[in-house]
């Protein structure tokens, strides 16, 4: 017991049965024909990635993933830090109903992504006997097509995402907050420092790596969202709110196209090591480890 | 709070006058006092705490309060925020679906994982903490690269590596599935809090002539124990939630579908019957949300505490 090896034994094969094959096993795959439906698998060398490249539709689905992408980041992070300030202020003030606050939503972020799409699709359903559409209609409004309407479908997965998501941001920036030290506030204030400034020059700075890390977290999970696009709108109307995790999966294992679905999968793996990448090399974590 | 105020002089008494020798009081810079003024953050602080509280919480109440409305009731004239009776009979079309084998099926594959998830992950941090050994950084490295990979991007292979396993459709492929993918996040950030507890303590319980397994058993399993509580509700909020693995793993094997599968089906059979979809939906979110809502205290205070560092 005195070499690591017993210790990490269990953690070494779980990983390369589970993740680090099938990483390698999808690149492979993606330049083949696998099908679930045929036994004859041949190398075809780029053919799935040329295919992929010649499809306007692969290209409108990209963008439909990065405009949801780009629109969670900006949306979960913006709210999950004013949240977490509002929260803190409020600790250190000594207000009442942050508690309340924090809970109310830590509890959108623990129900299950595929029953958020449900409880939006009840939220926004497409008459005046929808939630929304009601109170819409109270002030002249509508009803509105959510979820029929292109446009309107792509923001409503995106309220829906931020619905859940900003608790994760939330805590994250409140567990960095935290760790701020209090001596810095005090010298910003010996030093005149209003509360703006005592933001801009030691909040901020001190969030930094925790802002950083969030970000990028906060990225790879909205670009690989399923569930609750899945059960939201299923990528329609039309392809609207197709993202490639919804399209992969489609091509893989509706179409029985698995060599496909595994091209769309390596563009995504590319997506997501860049910024991986980006945030290495942006942010030391040497340190950290 | 403030952040998007050109300037200001700050609250407290003592920083205005020293600014105010300076500088003649204009009515810009009054208004900017008032603004920041600690009684008028607070008042903005209180309204974003009621939108945010509105914003987080109307949607789920309000499909509380769909489902439990009489037939018809939601479609018709006038609109009720509130029912005009409570009535069960959703919750019976959602029983008779077959919720009470889903939500076995969950509670099942949920402590099995976690379980799984902290015996694997407790002793990899505690290696990975304490053992000083070459390659622990990169070895480290690929684990964290590993936590940036969603499971979604691999699924295909997934699939072909279940089926050669002769895993699929199977509960036992799915728990270690989720433990497999879900342990590197886990080692991450159980690490941190083994790196917060002193060597000391182990040069103590080796002088006590406790070997290394003792010693994470009785001398630093107590320290990192909010660390384990914060994985532990992490990872049973992951797996009970999760949907595109054990929807891959499980196929048509609807004896043992989990809720967030059950509930989906049940969906796409009853289309736009939004009660019945509604009644699934409480009875899916609501054992989790019982469970956080005792346990969230520990959640947040484990990761305030701990090490969730960067």
């Amino acid at each position: 017991m005195d070499h690591p090896l017993p210790w990490l034994a269990p953690t070494l094969v779980l990983l390369a049965v589970f993740q680090l094959y099938p990483m390698v096993e999808a690149v492979l795959m993606s330049f083949t024909n696998e099908s679930l439906v045929s036994p004859d698998t041949e190398f075809v060398g780029i053919e799935q990635y040329a295919r992929l490249a010649t499809d306007p539709q692969f290209w409108e689905m990209l963008r439909v993933t990065a405009i949801y992408a780009f629109s969670s980041v900006v949306l979960h992070v913006l709210l999950g830090l004013v949240l977490a300030l509002a929260i803190d202020y409020g600790v250190r003030r000594g207000l009442r109903g942050h508690l309340t606050t924090r809970v109310s939503v830590l509890l959108a972020w623990i129900v299950p992504g595929i029953i958020i799409g449900l409880v939006w699709k009840v939220m926004l359903v497409e008459s005046q006997f929808g939630a929304i559409n009601y109170l819409l209609g109270l002030v002249g409004v509508g009803p509105v097509p959510f979820r029929s309407d292109p446009t309107l479908a792509l923001i409503s997965t995106i309220v829906a995402g931020t619905w859940r998501g900003t608790a994760f941001s939330m805590i994250m920036i409140y567990g960095g907050l935290q760790r701020v030290p209090q001596r810095l506030y005090e010298a910003a204030r010996v030093d005149g420092a209003g509360r703006w400034n005592r933001f801009r020059h030691v909040t901020l700075p001190q969030l930094k790596s925790v802002l950083f890390v969030t970000i990028v977290l906060v990225t790879i999970y909205a670009l690989n969202t399923f569930d609750l696009i899945f059960a939201l709108t299923g990528g329609g109307p039309g392809r609207s709110t197709q993202v490639l995790a919804l399209f992969m999966y489609q091509e893989a294992f509706q179409d029985n196209a698995l060599g496909r679905g595994a091209s769309i999968a390596v563009v995504m793996l590319v997506a997501n090591l860049a910024l991986t990448a980006v945030y290495l090399y942006a942010f030391d974590v040497s340190e950290e480890i | 709070m403030t952040n998007n105020e050109p300037q200001s002089d700050g609250g407290t008494p003592v920083e205005t006058d020293t600014i105010r020798q300076e500088q003649p009081t204009s009515r810009l810079r009054r208004l900017a006092e008032t603004i920041t003024a600690p009684a008028t953050v607070d008042a903005a602080v209180y309204v974003l705490y009621a939108v945010a509280v509105v914003f987080f919480v109307f949607p789920a109440l309000w499909v509380v309060s769909a489902s439990l409305r009489p037939e018809g009731e939601l479609f018709s004239y006038p609109f009720r925020l509130l029912p005009s009776e409570i009535s069960l009979t959703a919750y019976q079309q959602v029983i008779d679906a077959g919720v009470a084998t889903w939500l076995v099926n969950s509670t099942l594959v949920t402590i099995l994982g976690v379980g799984g998830i902290l015996l694997v992950s407790v002793p990899a941090a505690y290696a990975f903490s304490r053992f000083e050994f070459r390659g622990r950084r990169g070895l480290l490295g690929i684990v964290l690269l590993f936590q940036m990979i969603s499971p979604v991007i691999i699924i295909v292979p997934l699939y072909t590596v279940m089926s050669t396993l002769g895993l699929l459709r199977t509960r036992a492929g799915l728990v270690l599935l989720y433990v497999g993918i879900q342990t590197p996040f886990s080692i991450w950030l159980l690490k941190g809090y083994f790196d917060t507890v002193p060597m000391e303590l182990d040069y103590a319980a080796r002088i006590d002539g406790c070997n290394r397994l003792q010693t994470l058993r009785y001398v630093l399993l107590r320290p990192v124990a909010p660390g384990i509580a914060v994985v532990g509700i992490f990872n049973t909020v992951l797996t009970w939630s999760e949907f595109v693995l054990a929807f891959t793993v499980l196929r048509s094997e609807s004896r043992l579908h989990t809720i967030s599968i059950g509930v989906y089906k049940f969906q796409g059979q009853y289309g736009n019957d939004w009660r019945a979809i509604a009644a699934a939906s409480v009875i899916g979110m609501l054992p989790l949300v019982l469970v956080f809502l005792g346990l969230q205290r520990y959640f947040v205070k484990g990761l305030v505490e701990g090490s969730l560092k960067g």
